[in-house]
């Protein structure tokens, strides 16, 4: 009996990994295939002969170089500023006591609940007033403050003591000191746990860099892959060669610090 | 560093009163106990002396300085807290640095004064562990460590031994006296068990309801209560407490008729009822019966029963165990009467009157 179990339990997981593998082993095998492969009927899964060099007409069907700077430059700034922004916030909520400090924390609270696609318009009519549309201000302004962040920073910090904040005191520590001496070290799986889903959502984000960028030299490298749809269809081996090289950083990133996410995730007690 | 408190009162909401007017003295280099049941606004007075918390109304002095408006690192006072709160991240040696650091201290400076520490509190061979991997009275040694680094005016023990085992509790009072004696810093402890106040204090200061009910020397406290809420917070076993009335036929004539009549409470200490061969100084000499005789090695304990009152008595160990009733003698040590209020008029040290 306990044996059929645990049989079941393996097959739906590797059911599972096979059906989270399988677009990424799609996207492979297409950016290798040869253009009437792509779009042939039954589908190829492996192709006949291995395109490589669709990558290097890929790279050169658009300026990616300087989409990826763009990228790098829009997710680090972004993960930066929210993360500093967020621990100070969440330091206050969590360790300060302020008058209205409830109050705040519930209308920011129920900030989340506004779907994102709203804001789009009237964060895009503020930035144009302020002239900042195809500017990087454009593309980083509106992530420098993430509610969701400063909230699973301040479940966190909340399960550090106000006594621990108190012998920090005494022990000579400001409130600054004790943030980043104290606080922030002993919240350390959290915060890199945010930080790279923070990487993660900055380097895809796809609608507001299309929506406020027109320029080419402003656009991030998911606006970029659009290069291969045009008026006569789209060129889906390009595109996935294409977006072969757009997802290998963020795999790299996620390879490496996995441990940290998935601990970060289960300590917050928000399942992603 | 001796501490006064002027007339500090203080309100968390504005409303009730946590502390009223307190006034005292705490000398330099002596350890004094706060006790009290919880809630007696022990932590409270704790945290005024510490500066985390500011008083609603009074003075507080550190000698002759007012620190009133100071807070807690320019009153240089050391902390340890009931959880210990040491910082996980950090090892023992790093923990005992923190302070020195923030003081900044060079590296080799700190490390020295790190291991001068740990030596002192016999944590020297844990320096590079981290706080989880200790055992609880090793990380009540690091929290002492630590608190003693920046050399503080006064050290301050919250509830320091309630999270350890009995048997660790005793070992580790007497390691905090020893450290106090050693050291010769003013330390401030908090403790809501009698046993350990009445063990390692210079003075006891016991609070409740918003004031210093007493604060006297451990002895003091124990021979001279000056109210029934002092004569029934120490002691183990409690002291008997039985309406007066009931004693007034025995006690005619032995205590001033004047008293007598304003007498609401009778105390009786445990060890004041003996055997009429035993006894010292007594005041008379009472008729009851045995409820009940229990020997344990050298100690035993007899319930006795009063005009229908049950007394209990640590001094009955010759009783033979067949006896059911007897006449036993009301020592004049550990006899006293309080009035309606609570106050001792009667008993102890009669030169306090
Ligand atoms: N931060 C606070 N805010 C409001 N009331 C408090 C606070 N801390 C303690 N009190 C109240 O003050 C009283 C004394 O508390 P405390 O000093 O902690 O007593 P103890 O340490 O003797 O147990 C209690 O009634 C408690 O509820
Ligand atoms: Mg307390």
């Amino acid at each position: 009996m306990k044996k059929v179990a645990s049989v079941l339990r393996y097959l739906i997981l590797t059911l599972g990994a096979i059906i989270m593998i399988l677009p990424f082993f799609w996207m492979l095998s297409t950016s290798l295939k040869t253009q009437p492969e792509t779009i042939q009927l039954p589908p190829v899964w492996i192709p006949k002969s291995l395109q490589w060099g669709n990558y290097v007409e890929a790279f050169k069907a658009a300026p990616f170089g300087r989409y990826f700077v763009n990228s790098v430059i829009v997710t680090v700034v972004t993960t930066i500023g929210q993360l500093f922004t967020s621990i100070l916030a969440a330091f206050a909520f969590s360790k300060l006591r302020f008058w209205g400090r409830n109050l705040l924390f519930m209308i920011f609270l129920g900030t989340m609940m506004i779907p994102g696609e709203m804001l789009i318009i009237p964060n895009f009519v503020t930035l144009s007033n302020m002239h900042l549309v195809n500017t990087y201000g454009a593309l980083i302004l509106p992530w420098l403050a993430s509610f969701f962040t400063v909230f699973t920073l301040r479940q966190t910090f909340n399960s550090v003591s106000d006594q621990t904040y108190y012998a920090a005191k005494i022990d000579g520590a400001s409130d600054w000191k004790f943030l980043w001496h104290i606080l922030v070290p002993m919240s350390k799986s959290t915060i890199t746990a945010v930080t790279v889903l923070q990487v993660i959502g900055s380097w895809n984000s796809f609608m507001w860099p299309l929506i406020v960028t027109n320029d080419e030299n402003m656009r991030t490298l998911p606006v970029g892959l659009q290069a291969f749809t045009t008026d006569a269809g789209t060129n889906f081996a390009l595109l996935m060669a294409a977006s072969t090289f757009v997802i290998i950083p963020m795999v790299v990133v996620y390879i490496f610090l996995q441990k940290y996410i998935i601990a970060g995730i289960s300590n917050s007690g928000l399942k992603g | 560093m001796q501490v006064t408190f002027k007339d500090v009162t203080l309100s968390y909401d504005g409303k009730r009163e946590i502390l009223k007017h307190l006034n005292f003295v705490i000398q330099e280099g002596t350890l004094v106990c706060l006790l009290g049941p919880s809630g007696g606004g022990k932590s409270t007075t704790l945290n005024l002396i510490s500066g985390l918390l500011a008083p609603t109304a009074g003075h507080i002095f550190f000698g002759d300085k007012d620190v009133t408006k100071e807070d807690a690192l320019a009153r240089k006072v050391g902390m340890v807290f009931q959880n210990y709160a040491l910082y996980p991240h950090l090892s023992v040696q790093k923990n005992i640095e923190f302070p020195l650091k923030m003081a900044g201290l060079s590296r080799g400076d700190r490390a020295k004064k790190a291991k001068e520490l740990a030596a002192l509190v016999h944590v020297d061979d844990q320096l590079d562990k981290k706080p989880g991997e200790l055992s609880g009275g090793q990380q009540q040694r690091v929290a002492i460590a630590r608190a003693l680094a920046k050399e503080p005016s006064i050290l301050l023990l919250d509830e320091p031994l309630s999270n350890l085992d009995a048997r660790l509790r005793i070992e580790m009072r007497e390691e905090i006296r020893r450290i106090q004696r050693e050291t010769g810093v003013t330390t401030v402890f908090v403790t809501h068990d009698q046993d350990e106040a009445m063990h390692i204090s210079d003075k006891i200061m016991v609070l409740h309801d918003g004031h210093i009910q007493q604060y006297s020397t451990p002895t003091t406290l124990y021979a001279d209560p000056e109210n029934l809420f002092v004569a029934q917070f120490i002691g183990e076993p409690v002291i008997n407490s039985v309406p007066a009335s009931a004693l007034s036929h025995d006690l005619a004539g032995v205590v001033p008729a004047d008293i007598l009549s304003q007498a609401q409470t009778a105390g009786i200490r445990p060890e004041a009822l003996t055997l009429p061969q035993r006894a010292l100084n007594p005041l008379t000499t009472l008729h009851g019966k045995v409820v009940e005789f229990d020997q344990f090695g050298r100690e035993s304990t007899a319930k006795l029963d009063y005009n229908n009152l049950q007394l209990i008595s640590t001094e009955m160990g010759q009783l033979s165990h067949d006896t059911k009733e007897l006449d036993f003698t009301l020592e004049k040590k550990g006899f006293f009467l309080f009035d309606a209020n609570g106050k001792r008029i009667f008993g102890g040290d009669d030169h306090a009157e």
